[in-house]
Formats: C-alpha cells, structure tokens, sequence
C-alpha cells in the first residue's frame, strides 16, 4: 500500500484530533514553554550577549546578534518541538499508555496512528513557530527588532513541511529505541549535530568540508532562508533547498517509519 | 444458510509465524449471533495471537477472516466497524475521563454512531460508571477499568466482541459482575468471542470451547464434549504423597499406568487419572484394596492434560 495515502484518510485526523484535544485542555501549561523559552533566549543571548559583541558579518552586511538569532529559534523551534514529540510523547503513548494498542483496535490501522503522530508533531511545530512569531512581533513593538514582517506568516507552511520531517526522524527512533533509558542517544546523534552544524545560533566557519556538511542540513537552509527573508526581505535558494530536502526525508523516512514501526507494534516483519 | 444463521466470525485456516516460530498453525473458528465461543489453552497455545488476527491487530500469513459477512483483507473497514474488542490489558486512553475514553473510541468509527451523547449515557448506566464519568479511568478499581474497557468495545453497536481474558486479575465479586456483563452481551444477541484461563468461567459463560494447543485446535465442541475427546469421562484423584498415601500401592499403580502408556497428573499430594468408561473398570479391577476418589472431569482437567502433553504433542 501506498505509504503516504493514509495520510489524508479521516482516521489519521481523528488521531491528530485527539492529539489536540489533549493539548488544547492543556493549553495554559502547554504554551508557557514555547513562550518563554524564545523570551529568555533572545533576553539573555540576543540582547544580553549581543551587547558584548560588536556585530556579525553575514550575507555581505553587519549585524547584530539579536537580529542573527531571531530567524534561527524560528527554524530551530520548528525542528526541536516537532522532533521532541513524535519521539518523546510519541513513544509514551506507544510503550507506557499503550493508546496505540487503543485505536488500533477500532478502525484506525497503524499507518494512520503514524501519520496522525507525524501531522501533530508538525502541527504543534507550527503552533510553537506560530508563538515565536508573536514573540519576535513583542520585540519589533518595543524597536528591538527591525524585520520584514510581512514574510512571516508565509514561513508557516515551510516550517509545517520542515516539523513533519522532522517527526519523521523522530519516528524512526521511536521504532528503535529499546527503552527509555536510551531517549538520550537521538539528542546526542541528531539534535546536537543537526542543530550545532545549521547557523540556527552562530554563523558556521567558512571550511570546504563544513560547506559540504550545511549543504545536507535541512536546518541550516531553514535557517538560513528564513533569516535572508525576515533580515534582508530577500527569498533566497535556501527556502526550496529546505522545502526538497524535507520532502527527501519524507519520501524516504514515512515507509521506514512503518516498517519498523509495525515490527516494534506487532512483532512482525 | 440463512443469513441469520451465517457466522458473524467465520475464520480458516488461520497460520502465522512470529520471530521464525509457527505460533498458529491452521486454526478455523467461527462464532454466531447469540453465542459465546470460549477459546482455551495453556500459556503459548496461541489464544491471543489467534484472536489478534480475527480481530484485525495481526495479518495472517495464510488464511482468511469474515466479520458479519465482510473479509477482514478486502473490506477491512466494514469488517471492522462490525467488531468489538476488550484487549488483555487496559488499553484505554490515560489522558482522558471515563466518558471521554467512550467519546474518544466513538470518533474512531464510521458510519459515525448516531445519537452518541445518548449511547454513551446509555453504556455509563449500564455498566455501573455513572458515578465516576468524570473521572480518569487510572483512578478507577480493578474491575471498573475492566467495565470500561468492555463497554469501549461496544460504543459503536458491533456485532461480534472479542474478549482478551477479561477477568484476569479481578477480585471474585468484581468477576462475577463482568460476568453479568458478558451475558448480556450474549443475550442482547452479539456473538462474543473469549480467552479465559479461569475454567470455571469459560464453563459458565461460553455455548462452545475451541481448545488450543501448540497453536493447533485440539478439541471444539460443548464442554462436555471437549472433556471427553481430551480427559475422558472420569477422574480418579489418588493420594500419591502425605499420611493417606500407600508407598508399595502407588509404586504398583505407576507401573500399572506404564503399561497402558498413561502418565499421571500430580496437583498436590494427588494424582489425578482420567479414564474412560472400561478404562475405570480395569483399574477398578486392578487394585481392589486401594482408597481413592471418583469424580466427573473438569476444565481444569482439560488444562493439566493438556500441559502435561507438552506443547509438542
């Protein structure tokens, strides 16, 4: 069967559909993080750290590093919060509340119980973005930050795609992991470098090797086509560079994610 | 066949191998309207992988499954929009209330149930969780969370329901009460389809027995029948070890039993030897002098038999 079909079936909404009346009754404890997590970062390294420096040289223009950061916690935001849930919460609801066992004994099938994680890790992505923004708008009212703010809403359906990618590794790490106590090896063997080698939070050295490294590093074009776009108001390569190489992932991940995922599930090849 | 009269689970040939083992091994089983089919066998028999396949959990490797007349490979949807099940464990949803578990199991279903706020009021009285609606189900006792998950596998209306061991674990009075449950189900006239390891509960709730063993189907039939195809029509329970034993008795009891190629059952400081009608005669006849108890088979005779075949016979 097609891998990706059942991603628009009624099945794989109704489970995104609980997903979201979970969180949604949650939502004052749920949207704190989101909120003051980019709040601080900007308070402490955008403005705080930023007034240590003199400035960064990027894209042919100085700049400072209030104004280089904000662009990457959007990028990074997308990343962390969409990859976090489908590994983290996804696994909990697999393995400890057993709400997986749940749904496929009714008409939902694993397949839909998979997209249903995917598209609500990217959905929540979004929303935590979404929250971002609003931040990143609270610091453009005060004169803080000076962005080309009409971009902003247009970078939602980039960073839906870039979450669902990213949930998709996540996936894949949740068909793996033999139990909790290996939850720290993906942060180790993803987050860190993926999130280090991407120009979410500091320029990357001008090295060949490196260079070769960022090509493959859908974050550091997230970042870096979100950053010419707010900064500059400039859509550069970046953007469809990131765009293609989610939906690489994508095309290669989802059929995987089954795969192990109904091995994991079943006890089945 | 009438369509009243076709099974609402009609299973054949059922095989599945799980980590290069044949778990099953061409089981057929078929359930009606009305009627409670009681699946036994000992640990590893394939009771479980059995019903996950009928229920749609697992894909055979060969074989084919009909649900209220719609092939579970073809027609999945509709196959499973028929079926209810009540898993082993508690599978309900820790994140929501008792009637949020039943409002949420709702929404996995179409056609979508109509009137659902009066079907669940409906299902909340009748399984006694009125009281507790608003409640987490994690809160809740042994035998409430076993309510709930039963009346989660009902919310839509199926046909036919699957019960995974549905009383394991519960204290007796919460047992009897889930009985209850189950027999209304039977008379409400869904096909209910049960593992049990308590024999005492599949002799009261189930019309038929299909004995599993090593994954084969051993015996099917009433209950009585399955006893004496597997048991046999009587068991002699003898005293083997404690004060009421006869050391030299026993001694020539087992090589009495070794010629006829019987083994016995120990529970306890007793054997338990089931025989057949001329069978008991012979024994009878052979050791006039010794004290010990006849008595009818029961399931639990089913179970030391079949354990004491070995899961390779």
């Amino acid at each position: 069967m097609n891998s990706y079909v059942p991603a628009l079936a009624w099945q794989s909404w109704e489970v995104l559909g609980r997903h979201l009346r979970v969180h949604v009754r949650n939502w004052y404890t749920a949207a704190l993080p989101p909120v003051c997590e980019p709040l601080i970062l900007l308070l402490a390294f955008g403005v705080g750290l930023g007034q240590q420096m003199s400035g960064l040289r990027w894209g042919g223009t100085n700049l400072d590093y209030l104004h280089y950061l904000a662009p990457g916690i959007l990028a990074y935001t997308a990343f962390m919060s969409a990859f976090f849930q489908a590994l983290f919460a996804a696994y909990i609801r697999m393995h400890f509340q057993k709400s997986w066992e749940g749904q496929l004994t009714t008409q939902v099938r694993l397949e839909h119980v998979v997209w249903g994680e995917a598209l609500w890790a990217a959905t929540l992505g979004t929303f935590y973005a979404t929250l971002v923004c609003l931040v990143l708008a609270g610091f453009g009212f005060f004169g803080l930050l000076h962005l080309h703010w009409e971009w902003l809403p247009l970078t939602l359906p980039l960073l839906f795609l870039a979450g669902l990618a990213f949930a998709s590794v996540g996936l894949c790490f949740t068909a793996i992991l033999p139990s909790m106590d290996h939850m720290s090896l993906p942060f180790f063997l993803v987050i860190m470098p993926i999130g280090f080698s991407s120009s979410t939070y500091f320029p990357m050295p001008d090295l060949p090797v490196l260079n070769q490294i960022l090509l493959a590093n859908p974050l550091h074009h997230l970042a870096e086509g979100l950053r010419y776009l707010l900064v500059l108001g400039i859509p550069t390569w970046h953007l469809p560079a990131a765009a293609g190489l989610c939906l690489l992932m994508l095309a290669v991940l989802i059929p995987l994610d089954l795969r192990l995922l109904r091995k994991r599930v079943f006890g089945d090849g | 066949m009438s369509r009243s009269d076709a099974p609402l689970l009609d299973a054949r040939g059922l095989v599945k191998d799980l980590g290069g083992k044949r778990v099953v091994d061409g089981v057929d089983l078929h359930c009606r309207a009305g009627e409670v089919l009681g699946l036994l066998g000992p640990n590893g028999a394939g009771k479980t992988t059995t019903l996950r396949m009928c229920y749609g959990f697992l894909r055979p490797d060969a074989g084919a499954i009909t649900i209220a007349g719609h092939s579970l490979a073809t027609d999945g949807d509709r196959a499973r929009r028929s079926l209810g099940v009540c898993t082993q464990d508690d599978t309900y949803d820790s994140d929501f209330s008792v009637r949020g578990n039943l409002e949420q199991t709702a929404r996995y279903y179409r056609p979508r149930i109509d009137q659902p706020k009066e079907r669940i009021d409906e299902l909340l009285r009748r399984f006694g969780l009125e009281a507790f609606a608003q409640q987490k189900p994690d809160t809740l006792s042994g035998g409430y969370k076993r309510r709930l998950m039963i009346a989660r596998s009902i919310v839509h209306s199926p046909q036919l329901v699957f019960l995974d061991e549905p009383t394991t674990g519960l204290d007796p009075q919460a047992r009897v009460a889930v009985w209850e449950l189950i027999a209304s189900l039977r008379e409400a006239g869904l096909g209910v389809v049960l593992t049990t390891h308590y024999m005492d509960e599949a002799e009261r709730l189930s019309d038929r027995l299909l004995v599993l063993q090593a994954g084969k189907v051993r015996a099917s039939g009433a209950a009585k029948s399955v006893l004496g195809d597997v048991v046999g029509e009587h068991i002699v329970v003898l005293p083997v070890l404690g004060l009421e034993a006869d050391a030299a008795a026993v001694t020539k009891v087992q090589d009495w039993l070794s010629r006829r190629g019987q083994k016995p059952a120990q529970v306890l400081n007793d054997w338990h030897l089931p025989f057949d009608g001329p069978g008991l005669a012979a024994f009878v006849a052979a050791f006039p002098e010794l004290r010990y108890e006849v008595r009818a088979p029961t399931l639990d005779d089913l179970f030391l038999t079949l354990a004491g075949e070995g899961p390779s016979s």
